[in-house]
């Protein structure tokens, strides 16, 4: 296993000639304090690194912070004239890493991810309580479509409150509480009273209203309630690949089961992860896999007198597929403006750092957030549960469905 | 650590010790790997450079100033006893004034980022170097950057009108300023300009810009031999057209396009010119089909105009990324591509391409051909291993060869990627053959003037 990864590592790094055009549109080099190995080109170079003392059998220096920081947005990809993606680097030499014997490199969040996530089939253990959104609602029975949450919105109020902790403990108590954490994964359990209620409020909200926008539409669809299982996208963007297979395997084993063969999914991350890595990962996989607003035909829908503006998730622009339909959409419902960096230019709100580097996060979702402000739009609408927490920055930010749902004439 | 203390006084958080973290700025766009720095500083203010400065100074610290670490020549990585100064978190524009034509710019500045900004105002900044996209504003005036619209506009030189540098014992001076005219003394600018940071800190520039052009077009043409591609820009030269850009791209070339962009080009094709030409909305389709006209004397296999904005960013985009696709037609995976960068007067173009061409095959090493054609920059970028003596030995034959073909042909050693490390044989091979062995006495006089303790980017320019 370790053999193939480094050689697609080194087909990947072998390309690169060092010119610096990726780590000019990568998110995380500015809000890193322009430390070149939190950019791109500098993981290109640290996955050199990594491949050679790998092959060479020395001791791996400790690297992992350049790979695990990388937003996996792949901006990079669009400017390098090679087409060498960093992002794909840093994908590869995670999972060198955590294929490897050697642990010291490992990110302890990213192991207390795994481990909790394999016991409790959640990566913060609150997988019951992801249903409760969904109180009062009645679902349809052996539907032909199923609507997987993937527990996206659910978990935003928990790991808000946990990056509050986290700074409030330091970089070295935190760590030393996530390696516990990994050790004994129950000790998460203490995280169920974490949260933000208010957040978590909100969340719910937007889940009624997606399932209020499908009902218009006229779909019918399933729910697993407390049976659903997170999808496993932490296990597979921190490089647990192994594990990540037979988790997937699970997963759509308990989807399959529902008997849906349509899976409705509701955030960018997920919708990604099971339209284009789960076939790689099961065998003779064969569900049908949509984003809501693909299902979305509401006759009665009233345009808005605001100016929105529309922040791209990175996994439905910069990443496979590219997926235009919540900009479309949007466009028919408001004034809907783009930022000045847009479509394979645009860039990530740091959101997928928040658990693993939350100052860095934090600083790359400003400069999102002070670029979209500066279209002097009166609304930020965003497709993802992660992107809206993280420009979240005053009450000006809403989920695209929150959005639909107040236009909605009833 | 020693120093250490002593360096997070002056710089706070701004500075990075940690041998992992600073791995990359072993590292710029050339194939030299430097040695691990003492410390990278990455200072907010100007005081912070010149106390670092002074600091350097006194305890005989080297230090090598890095913008967006483009250079290809080894210019911007460090060496023994050597501290990184970035210059990226100075990357504002301060102040620009299109009644005055000019724009005031920090060093660490990307110039595709300053062109974005001026062109919300219909103005540009002229030199335009491969790497526009990471270069800097410091790097470039420090490398005197050329680039592809050197054929109307010149060089970096021509659009410098001043600057403020921290010197090496931490004073600060202000050369030049906002005005075209200027006649008071020594142009100390200049002295600056292609100093390849060994004088001193550029920490601002007064840069001069213009109105972007009306129209442009663009003529894509495909030859089978360069010679036909040098007369034919003789030819619209001569006819008193002045070609916004002209490229030639050599086989090698557009194969690594292919392989890296999906590109196609005709397949008997042995070279691709490309070529723009800037006029105004009324002319433009006239001055496009009278350069063509002149193109089609020569008997291209193919010819082509557009005025689509996108396809001529696609293949603006592509030339610029030539050199970065190159490592697609790598035939080992050991090899690297290092650039060489020459000059010959236009005229003479074709016969020096020939003369490099000869080389090569005689050497057996593989070489990809591209360039300026209308101001006669070749660019022969040499497919080496790096590791393997033999490998680098040939590649050394050939760069010293590229030399004495440029200064045969009266030109120079060094276009628009200075000297850095890697051409300081060839400098000295320049000034021999001009007979100018004083001129790099002189040079090392004015390093001594300024910088009597030798700590800017030792090493680099001459030893």
């Amino acid at each position: 296993m370790i053999e193939s990864l480094l050689e697609e590592l080194e087909n990947e790094v072998g390309n690169c000639i060092n010119c610096g055009f990726c780590e000019t549109v990568c998110p995380t080099l500015d809000p890193s304090g322009f430390s070149l190995w939190k950019g791109a080109r500098g993981r290109v170079i640290m996955g050199r690194t990594l491949l050679e003392d790998t092959k060479n059998g020395i001791p791996i220096p400790a690297l992992s912070d350049s790979f695990y920081s990388c937003l996996d947005c792949h901006a990079c990809l669009y400017v390098c004239p090679a087409g060498v993606n960093a992002g794909k680097v840093s994908q590869l030499s995670r999972e060198i890493i955590t294929t490897s014997s050697d642990r010291k490199n490992e990110n302890p969040y990213a192991r207390m991810i795994v481990e909790v996530t394999a016991k409790y089939g959640n990566p913060l253990g609150v997988k019951k309580q992801s249903a409760a959104w969904s109180e009062g609602l009645e679902f349809d029975k052996n539907a032909e479509y199923l609507l997987y949450t993937g527990n996206m919105f659910q978990l935003m109020p928990y790991t808000k409150n946990l990056n509050s902790a986290r700074k409030s403990m330091g970089k070295a108590l935190s760590n030393f509480m996530a390696s516990r954490v990994a050790k004994h994964p129950s000790l998460i359990k203490m995280l169920s009273r974490m949260r933000d209620r208010e957040m978590e409020q909100k969340n719910f909200g937007t889940l009624r209203n997606i399932v209020k926008l499908l009902r218009i539409s006229g779909i019918r669809f399933s729910y697993l309630g407390e049976e659903e299982p997170y999808p496993g996208t932490f296990i597979y963007d921190l490089g647990y690949i192994e594990k990540f297979a037979k988790y997937a395997n699970y997963v759509y084993s308990v989807l399959k089961g529902s008997g849906a063969g349509k899976i409705i999914t509701v955030d960018p991350h997920t919708y990604d992860l099971l339209k284009n890595t789960f076939p790689r990962f099961v065998a003779n996989f064969n569900l049908e896999i949509f984003y809501y607003l693909d299902l979305i035909k509401i006759p009665t829908i009233e345009k808005g007198p605001e100016k929105v503006v529309y922040h791209e998730p990175c996994h439905f622009v910069l990443r496979d597929p590219k997926y235009s339909k919540p900009f479309q959409v949007l466009s028919t419902t408001a004034d809907t403006v783009l930022a000045r960096r847009n479509g394979n230019r645009s860039r990530c709100c740091g959101g997928p750092d928040e658990l693993t580097f939350p100052e860095l996060s934090e600083k790359a979702s400003q400069i999102r957030y002070d670029e979209l402000k500066s279209t002097g739009a009166d609304i930020i609408v965003t497709a993802c549960p992660i992107c809206n927490v993280n420009l979240s920055k005053e009450n000006t930010t809403m989920e695209i469905a929150d959005y639909l749902a107040s236009r909605v004439r009833s | 650590m020693e120093h250490m203390e002593a360096l997070r006084e002056i710089l706070g958080k701004n500075v990075i010790f940690d041998t992992v973290e600073k791995t990359p700025y072993l590292s710029d766009a050339s194939a030299f790997t430097g040695k691990e720095p003492i410390a990278v500083a990455v200072p907010e203010t100007v005081d912070e450079i010149k106390r670092l400065l002074a600091f350097c100074d006194s305890n005989r610290i080297f230090v090598v100033p890095r913008g967006g670490g483009t250079s290809l020549t080894g210019a911007s990585i460090p060496l023994e006893n050597f501290i990184v100064l970035s210059m990226a978190k100075f990357n504002r524009i301060l102040n620009i004034s299109p009644a005055d034509r000019y724009v005031v710019a920090e060093p660490g500045l990307r110039l595709d980022e300053l062109n974005e900004k001026l062109s919300e105002i219909n103005f540009f900044y002229p030199p335009d170097p491969a790497s526009s996209m990471a270069a800097t504003v410091g790097g470039s005036i420090s490398t005197n950057a050329g680039g592809l619209r050197a054929s109307m506009y010149g060089t970096t030189k021509e659009w410098v009108l001043g600057l403020e540098v921290v010197l090496p014992d931490g004073c600060v001076i202000t050369t030049g300023g906002k005005v075209l005219k200027r006649s008071a003394g020594y142009d100390l600018t200049a002295l600056f300009i292609g100093a390849e940071g060994t004088l001193g800190v550029i920490t601002k520039a007064f840069l001069k810009i213009w109105p972007k052009p009306e129209a442009t077009g663009r003529i894509l043409a495909y030859y089978d031999s360069i010679e036909k591609v040098g007369l034919a820009i003789r030819n619209i030269k001569a006819s008193g057209i002045t070609p916004l850009i002209a490229e030639f791209l050599d086989r090698i070339t557009m194969d690594s396009l292919s392989k890296a962009k999906g590109m196609s080009f005709p397949a008997t094709a042995s070279y691709m010119l490309i070529l723009d030409v800037a006029s105004t909305e009324l002319s433009i389709s006239g001055d496009l089909e009278k350069t063509a006209r002149m193109l089609r004397d020569l008997q291209p296999l193919e010819l082509s105009i557009t005025r689509d904005p996108d396809e001529m960013a696609r293949i603006y985009e592509a030339r610029k990324g030539a050199y970065s696709s190159l490592l697609k037609v790598r035939t080992s995976s050991n090899q690297r591509v290092i650039i060489g960068d020459v000059v010959v007067p236009a005229s003479e173009l074709p016969s020096a391409l020939k003369e490099i061409a000869g080389k090569a095959e005689e050497l057996g090493i593989m070489v990809a051909l591209f360039g300026h054609i209308s101001d006669g920059n070749i660019h022969a970028n040499i497919f080496a291993e790096p590791g393997n003596t033999e490998s680098m030995s040939r590649e050394e034959e050939f760069q010293r060869y590229l030399g004495k073909v440029a200064l045969e042909h009266g030109g120079s050693v060094s276009a628009e990627h200075g000297i850095g490390i890697e051409k300081k044989e060839l400098l000295l091979d320049q000034e021999r053959f001009t007979s100018s062995e004083e001129a790099i006495e002189i040079m090392r006089k004015i390093k001594h003037a300024i910088d009597p303790n030798g700590i800017m980017n030792r090493g680099k320019i001459f030893d």
